[in-house]
């Protein structure tokens, strides 16, 4: 581009602020559409899409684009494959400003044309590509298909050939000076004239039909009939390992003083013994420890022989408003049996102003009894701002560390969320 | 010269007290072609060697877990495909078990076997696309040609049951969303033939492939404690000597009628989280065959109810996917949303030990030790 420059001009602008697009441009840009190199950049599902295209049955190299680099300085085009959050916003700025011009953005499917799927209701998903970047082709789907991306290069390759020229410096210029700007907004003023503009064209024609056929009768629409499907009974699990009823007494021989948590059984009042009973062999035990029996039960799981449950597979938090609970659910891959177990953590009291962002509860750790756990405990402190006492790494795992408030409680607060209108 | 101290990035502890080197931090991602996603790594070298592995999550969380609770329950089913894409049935499959156990509704054994089917085939897929990446990523690009082309054949199928390539949506709680077109057995049966095909291609490609072997055998060594201190499931689990798998330890659908393997490797090497894909396949070809053998006449699901509304309490289903366990942990309290909903996802739990398992390795090798571990971003980060 730096030389071409250099070169005097073959044909002036013409009067009236229009280019004459020359010959070598027209050959520059030929050239240029029939080999753009895209990066190797693909965050979520439509990066599999990308992927198959350029695998053989679908073959992007016929369209000139099979060169993936994977470093932004030796590409010129860049599709957004995949959802981009608040966190990966940044990096794809840099890696945008990293890409030598000219450049070009394809915004592939619906994540990156709006949210997607992730518009409502979400708060770490950015609404739309064009926030960040410029976008020169949106391919919608979700994910879109390998034609549609093949549809979206081949536009692209046409607005090149069209629109670039040698003494149109594109829109480098413009990038750099201006932010980008909110082109959502536009767009969906553009498109509500639009809508107007056919209802009301299609009012006409509804009118004019009318008038040229006065007796028409319209079709009465038939209701398809769902297939009528027999009521099925559910057939209980069949799971190994010891039976519910015999890890609950291994349990409250060590533990007298747990409490079976029985929330399927409605109101009843029944015993504990007779409620595992109850709830059949669908049903994982699940039971209440206080808070300070919490490591000692944990460490009793794990190492008593009889019941070895020396895997941790899960650890989360519930928030009920009132208080939290911290679910932990074992396994023992060697017998077969599981457990959950829950501790029952009662919110601080602190001011209302505070609370979303403060720490309202903690809990001793089990990342010295399982290394798994050191990263389910941070992602629980990143959600729902529960303290483990004693954890090696406490920081959050998932969103920024400068991130306000606490998304999976159910007082979070985000002014940038868009509520569902129904 | 003083120098310049500075401090040490998020996630490091100590500095070594080694005068004679220097060490220097680098960092891998989140953009880089090998780490599958936009997994960040940050890594304190020496030389070429690592000596310690800090990753950073987060750059795709989508927040699935939070717009669930404000997405009735078949709603929710379809972000289940978006977390795991490559897996997307299995996903559906375990959110639908919740379903079914919390307002007991049974499923008919058409509908179990269609399940099972579609279940393998897309285990089969997702083992394929392991290949696939296994070899592009060590820069056997011809493997990543190879894996997609045989892929290909089984996302036809889907596409022709469901309309969808990668985000499926199609299990229902009760059955599945449709019936198996005619052609489904067909085609099915000329997929068993290609990837067995495929498969001795594979074995001669890349198994004995000196370079392969050498760049794979012995490292990121995962030992049976560690596997199971860390959570890991699915064939990292499996390939370091745990034969746990739930289809055969805990039956779900009709895994108990089923003869098959749980192939079982002892290293836990990197090569052995390999091979142990391509014996899974074949395990995957066994159950297939059954199922066509066994296939009933009947309804492809039971009856439907107007709007599933969980009676209060927690539930949770659990499948095995390709990966390993993709848990669904339901609380409900009232209406037809959930209170919370959580997924215990595989990839998670795989990927936490690998700060371990690459310590003392050199740099080319983390890259061998992602890919075998099988992980996939957007399922880690929901
Ligand atoms: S548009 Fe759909 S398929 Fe593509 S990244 Fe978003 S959710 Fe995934």
């Amino acid at each position: 581009m730096g030389l071409m420059h250099k070169l005097p001009p073959i044909v002036d602008p013409l009067p009236g602020g229009k280019t004459m697009i020359d010959a070598v441009s027209y050959i520059i840009n030929w050239a240029r559409s029939n080999s753009i190199w895209p990066l190797t950049y693909g965050t979520s599902c439509c990066a599999i899409e990308m992927m198959a295209a350029a695998a053989p049955r679908y073959d992007i190299s016929r369209f000139g684009s099979e060169v993936f680099r994977a470093s932004p300085r030796q590409c010129d085009l860049i599709i957004l494959a995949g959802t981009i959050t608040e966190k990966m916003a940044g990096p794809l700025k840099t890696l945008y400003d990293q890409m030598s011009g000219p450049k070009y953005v394809i915004a592939m499917g619906a994540c990156t044309i709006s949210g997607g799927p992730f518009y409502y209701d979400n708060y770490s998903v950015v609404k739309g590509a064009d926030r960040i970047l410029p976008v020169d082709v949106y391919i919608p789907g979700c994910p879109p298909r390998p034609e549609a991306l093949f549809n979206g290069l081949l536009m692209l390759q046409e607005k090149i050939r069209k629109t670039e020229s040698l003494r149109n410096t594109w829109h480098e210029h413009e990038i750099y000076t201006k932010p980008a700007t909110n082109t959502w907004s536009d767009a969906a003023k553009a498109w509500d004239a639009l809508e107007k503009i056919k209802d009301q064209e299609q009012a006409e024609a509804r009118a004019k039909f009318k008038e040229e056929n006065p007796d028409y009768q319209a079709f009465k629409a038939v209701r398809v009939v769902a297939p009528a499907f027999p009521e099925v009974p559910r057939k209980p699990d069949r799971p190994r390992g010891k039976s519910n009823l015999e890890l609950w007494k291994l349990i409250q021989a060590k533990f007298p003083g747990l409490k079976l948590y029985k929330k399927e059984l409605g109101d009843h009042e029944v015993s504990d013994t007779a409620a595992v009973e109850a709830l059949g062999t669908d049903y994982t035990l699940d039971f209440e420890v206080p808070v300070d029996q919490y490591v000692a039960l944990a460490t009793f799981l794990k190492q008593t022989p009889d019941l070895s449950l020396e895997m941790l597979l899960d650890l989360t938090a519930v928030d009920f408003t009132d208080h939290f609970d911290v679910v932990v659910q074992l396994l023992s891959v060697t017998q077969g049996q599981k457990v959950f177990f829950r501790v029952s953590l009662p919110k601080k009291e602190v001011s209302p102003e505070e609370a979303p962002t403060a720490i309202l509860a903690s809990v001793p750790t089990l990342s010295g009894l399982w290394p798994a756990a050191n990263w389910k405990e941070r992602e629980v402190y990143d959600m729902f701002g529960i303290d483990f006492t004693g954890h090696p790494d406490m920081r959050r795992l998932f969103m920024e560390d400068d991130f306000v408030g606490y998304p999976l409680r159910k007082d979070f607060v985000n002014p940038n969320i868009i509520k569902r209108p129904y | 010269m003083e120098m310049v101290k500075r401090p040490l990035p998020a996630g490091f502890q100590k500095v070594s007290g080694d005068d004679n080197t220097e060490e220097y931090f680098i960092n891998m991602g989140p953009q880089h072609p090998a780490t599958h996603g936009v997994l960040r790594l940050v890594l304190r070298l020496d030389g070429e060697t690592v000596r310690e592995c800090v990753p950073h999550l987060g750059y795709i969380h989508r927040g699935i877990e939070k717009q669930a609770e404000s997405e009735t329950y078949l709603q929710y089913v379809h972000l289940t495909d978006r977390m795991d894409y490559l897996t997307s049935h299995m996903n559906n499959h375990s959110v639908c078990m919740a379903i079914e156990k919390a307002v007991g509704i049974g499923v008919p054994d058409r509908a179990e076997y269609i399940r099972v089917m579609v279940l393998e085939l897309n285990r089969i897929s997702s083992h394929l696309m392991m290949f696939g990446c296994f070899g592009g990523d060590l820069g056997a690009q011809t493997a990543l040609l190879y894996g997609f082309k045989e892929r290909e054949v089984i996302t036809d199928i889907f596409d022709e049951l469901c309309g969808a390539r990668l985000t499926m949506n199609y299990f229902r709680p009760g059955g599945v969303a449709n019936d198996i077109p005619d052609t489904f057995i067909a085609r099915v049966k000329k997929v068993i033939v290609d990837v067995e095909r495929t498969l001795e291609e594979f074995d001669r490609l890349i198994t004995g492939n000196v370079i392969i072997q050498e760049r794979s055998r012995g490292i990121g060594i995962l030992t049976r404690e560690d596997a199971i201190a860390y959570g890991c499931t699915g064939c990292v689990l499996r390939a370091s000597g745990v034969p746990y798998d739930l289809r055969k330890d805990d039956p779900y659908s009709i895994y108990d009628r089923l003869d098959f393997d749980v192939p079982t490797k002892q290293n836990g090497d990197s090569f052995d989280r390999y091979v142990i894909h391509i014996d899974e396949i074949r395990q995957s070809i066994r159950i297939l065959q059954q199922c066509i053998e066994q296939i009933p006449e009947g309804p492809y699901r039971s009856k439907e109810k107007p709007s599933y509304r969980l009676p209060a309490g927690s539930y949770y289903a659990a499948t095995e996917t390709a990966k390993g366990i993709f848990g669904t942990y339901v609380v409900a309290e009232k209406g037809d949303k959930p209170w919370r909903i959580h997924s215990r996802s595989p990839n998670f739990a795989n990927l936490s030990p690998i700060g371990k398992m690459v310590k003392g390795h050199m740099i080319a090798d983390v890259v061998t030790v992602i890919t075998t571990l099988d992980i996939l971003i957007p399922d880690i980060d929901r």
